[in-house]
């Protein structure tokens, strides 16, 4: 890969964070108390948040014993997951609950943590701080499996509306519940177009399976994918960030909620997916994006995974011809088949127009953008859309311009772009 | 708000150049170069000698350098030299000139070492400081004293957290100032023993700005693990240390001394042109050398 294709902290901090996030919008990622706030304003779930405590008074007149068996106490600017009390259970018979940590806490603890906090002991530059009791977000059942003790996150890098990254942070037992990567955490990458896993990063190394267990780590299907995409870009819509991460835990009944909002997410989420942020940055920054469901859009039809290296693996590279049958998605989820060229002189795909009006494809909820192309026969505006269709048995993400070809043998033809993996014989 | 600060630094120049102008004029009224006597300097081969403290060692080779250079008129391109010189024959010291003549260069340093190679360390006024520090105690006294600091602070963050002392932020600050005085003090009362003159000369502001790192030190490990408070330990004094070698090589003394004017203008766009590097740092081509080579 190209060294330009990767995102360092330089670019990230002057090119993107500086230049696309607003003073107000950083205020909102930093405190805890303001991202709750924001996201509930426009009715994005997150955790409810039990009790502020502001000032030291406010420890001594809560009614510690109110609080249920299981929460969450934070300070509201902490870094790097600092500070965090995550308790799961109450101890019979006692005022004392059970951290994560298997660490018993009482409440003369929990206010000499507070007291910390509120001076700021886990603040960037020690400012004085505030704390909240957060609703517990337990494990959802899909990750219960992979994750260790903790509670998973997923982590999403929104820029200009569109979602370009995302992976998954497994608590393991080195990071002893905590979804920290530098504490230990197993860092997986996700396909924005499926929503599976696909590689696993951990202390420099790839690898295949949960820590010291033989669960793969590929291929977890995260449930309410779209939905978390969605609300990724959402959140990033209603704190007016351009270029955030956004963290989202599954709650067991609740669905995806969005955890924490970060301005300046970490750059390993790269490796995690073997792939280079700052290209992803650069396809996406001068669309114009109308709103989530968009952006999602555009997100799944730009960066799904060609799975080409499984597809090798394990069925062997499969061969097509000059003209092939494929199946179509169209806009009423079925599959068409239609006649396509497998041309490997375009790089991007194409169909007809007609033919996509009829599949329903040309939707304006289908249309990402539209672009000036110039060929040989002169300069022509086309739409692009969103295409997905089965080649051979394999299912393909991606997008098609698309053109008027009625005059020409196939609607549809097949560039290289979408050609990863396979083999063409010209016969 | 910017076209403020511009005015404020475009005043502090002027009042610079001004005070170069003005003693340039008043050398010019008796231009007599020979009354100056000529420094009866001997190159005796000096004890550590400390660039924060007035002593004939150090003073004796500059001050002879800016009376053997020939000035030109005083613009465009000289106003500084002549402000130093004026300065000096006021009774300012000519080390003090330099080591704030030098603190841009080693903060550029500090910069370009986390922008372009990736060492974080401190922040960039400790590293800075911890340098100045070493150039007035030297730098094995220096690393010593930081380093009986730090494994203090450590030790007794430990042992307050294993005997599960529960105390105030502030209160329990103030305690681990209270055993670092003590471990200074206890390195201190060694001097006689060790009977090493750079340690027992230490002047209390180096001391004291070792002191002021424990905390900064606390901070950083009271957030991150041990490993990433060591890590960045050892970065600090790597920065320091290749500050501190930058800080008392003679030909960088003498250049900055000679030629501020070309000096300070090479540092300040130098610094122009880094804030403006958005390639990847060394460090990360290393970190991201698996998706570099696949």
């Amino acid at each position: 890969m190209k060294l330009s294709n990767i995102l360092g902290l330089n670019a990230r901090t002057q090119i993107f964070s500086y230049r696309y996030n607003t003073i107000s919008g950083r205020k909102i990622c930093d405190s805890k108390i303001q991202t709750a706030r924001v996201l509930k304003k426009v009715g994005i779930p997150h955790p409810e948040i039990y009790k502020k405590l502001k000032n030291p008074s406010d420890i001594e007149k809560f009614d510690w014993q109110t609080l249920p068996d299981a929460f969450a106490l934070k300070p509201s600017r902490g870094l790097g997951g600092e500070g965090i009390v995550v308790v799961k259970t109450r101890t019979k018979g006692e005022d004392a609950w059970i951290t994560t940590q298997k660490n018993r806490v009482g409440i003369e603890d929990l206010k000499l943590h507070v007291q910390d906090i509120l001076e700021g002991a886990f603040s960037l530059g020690n400012v004085p701080d505030s704390a909240l009791i957060q609703e517990f977000v337990g494990r959802h059942k899909a990750f219960r499996k992979y994750a260790y003790r903790g509670t998973p996150d997923i982590r999403i890098i929104v820029f200009n509306r569109v979602p370009v990254m995302a992976m998954l942070r497994l608590p393991t037992k080195e990071s002893g519940g905590r979804a920290n990567m530098y504490q230990g955490a197993v860092a997986v990458g996700i396909d924005m177009a499926t929503g599976i896993t696909t590689k696993a990063y951990l202390h420099g190394e790839f690898i295949s399976h949960k820590p010291g267990t033989l669960r793969k780590l590929r291929g977890i299907k995260i449930p309410d994918w779209t939905r978390i995409l969605e609300m990724a870009v959402e959140a990033s819509m209603a704190s007016g960030m351009g270029y955030l991460g956004v963290d989202i835990v599954l709650h067991p009944s609740k669905g995806p909620m969005v955890l924490e909002l970060n301005a300046q997410p970490g750059l390993k989420i790269q490796l995690a997916n073997m792939a280079g942020l700052k290209k992803r940055l650069e396809r996406v920054e001068d669309l114009e994006v109308r709103d989530s469901v968009h952006g999602v859009k555009i997100a799944k039809a730009l960066f799904a995974a060609r799975f080409a290296d499984r597809v090798k693996a394990e069925e062997g590279v499969k061969t097509v011809g000059v003209w092939e049958d494929v199946r179509v998605v169209g806009g009423d989820h079925k599959k068409h088949t239609i006649k396509a060229k497998i041309d490997t002189g375009a790089w991007k795909s194409s169909i007809d127009k007609e033919v996509a009006k009829k599949l329903g494809i040309l939707d304006k909820s289908n249309v990402l953008w539209t672009k000036v192309y110039k060929s040989s026969l002169g300069r022509e505006v086309r739409k692009v859309v969103s295409l997905t269709f089965y080649l051979a048995g394999t299912r393909v993400y991606t997008i098609a311009n698309v053109a008027v070809r009625t005059h020409l043998r196939t609607p549809l033809i097949i560039g290289r772009k979408d050609l990863k993996g396979f083999l063409v014989k010209a016969e | 708000m910017r076209k403020l600060i511009l005015g404020v630094l475009v005043a502090l120049l002027a009042v610079l150049f001004a005070a170069g102008a003005s003693y340039a004029q008043t050398r010019r009224v008796s231009p007599s170069p020979t009354i100056t006597p000529t420094p009866t300097f001997t190159p005796t081969p000096a004890p550590p000698s400390d660039l924060t403290q007035k002593t004939e060692e150090t003073i004796g080779p500059l001050e002879k350098l800016l009376e053997e250079q020939e000035l030109g008129k005083v613009w465009p391109a000289s106003p500084l030299k002549y402000a130093i010189r004026s300065a000096i024959a006021a009774q300012v010291p000519v080390n003090t000139i330099v080591l704030l003549l030098l603190l841009p260069l080693i903060a550029s340093l500090i910069a370009a070492a986390r922008h372009i190679i990736g060492l974080r360390g401190f922040g960039i006024f400790l590293p800075a400081a911890l340098a100045v520090t070493f150039v007035a105690t030297g730098p094995i006294v220096g690393i010593g004293l930081f380093l009986v600091i730090v494994t203090t602070a450590t030790l007794i963050r430990f042992t307050l957290r294993k005997l599960k002392v529960k105390l105030q932020y502030l209160p329990r600050m103030a305690l681990l100032l209270w055993w670092v005085v003590i471990g200074v003090l206890g390195v201190l009362f060694l001097a006689p023993l060790i009977n090493n003159s750079s340690l027992s000369n230490v002047s209390i502001f180096p001391v004291l700005i070792l002191v002021l790192l424990s905390e900064d030190f606390t901070r950083v490990q009271l957030g991150k693990s041990a490993k990433v408070a060591v890590n960045l330990t050892s970065e600090t004094l790597i920065l320091a240390l290749a500050s501190y070698f930058v800080l008392t090589l003679k030909p960088v003394q003498e250049y900055a001394l000679l030629n501020p004017e070309i000096y300070l203008l090479v540092i300040f766009i130098f610094n122009l042109l880094l804030g403006r590097y958005v390639g990847l740092r060394l460090m990360e081509v290393w970190r991201f050398r698996k998706l570099i080579s696949s």
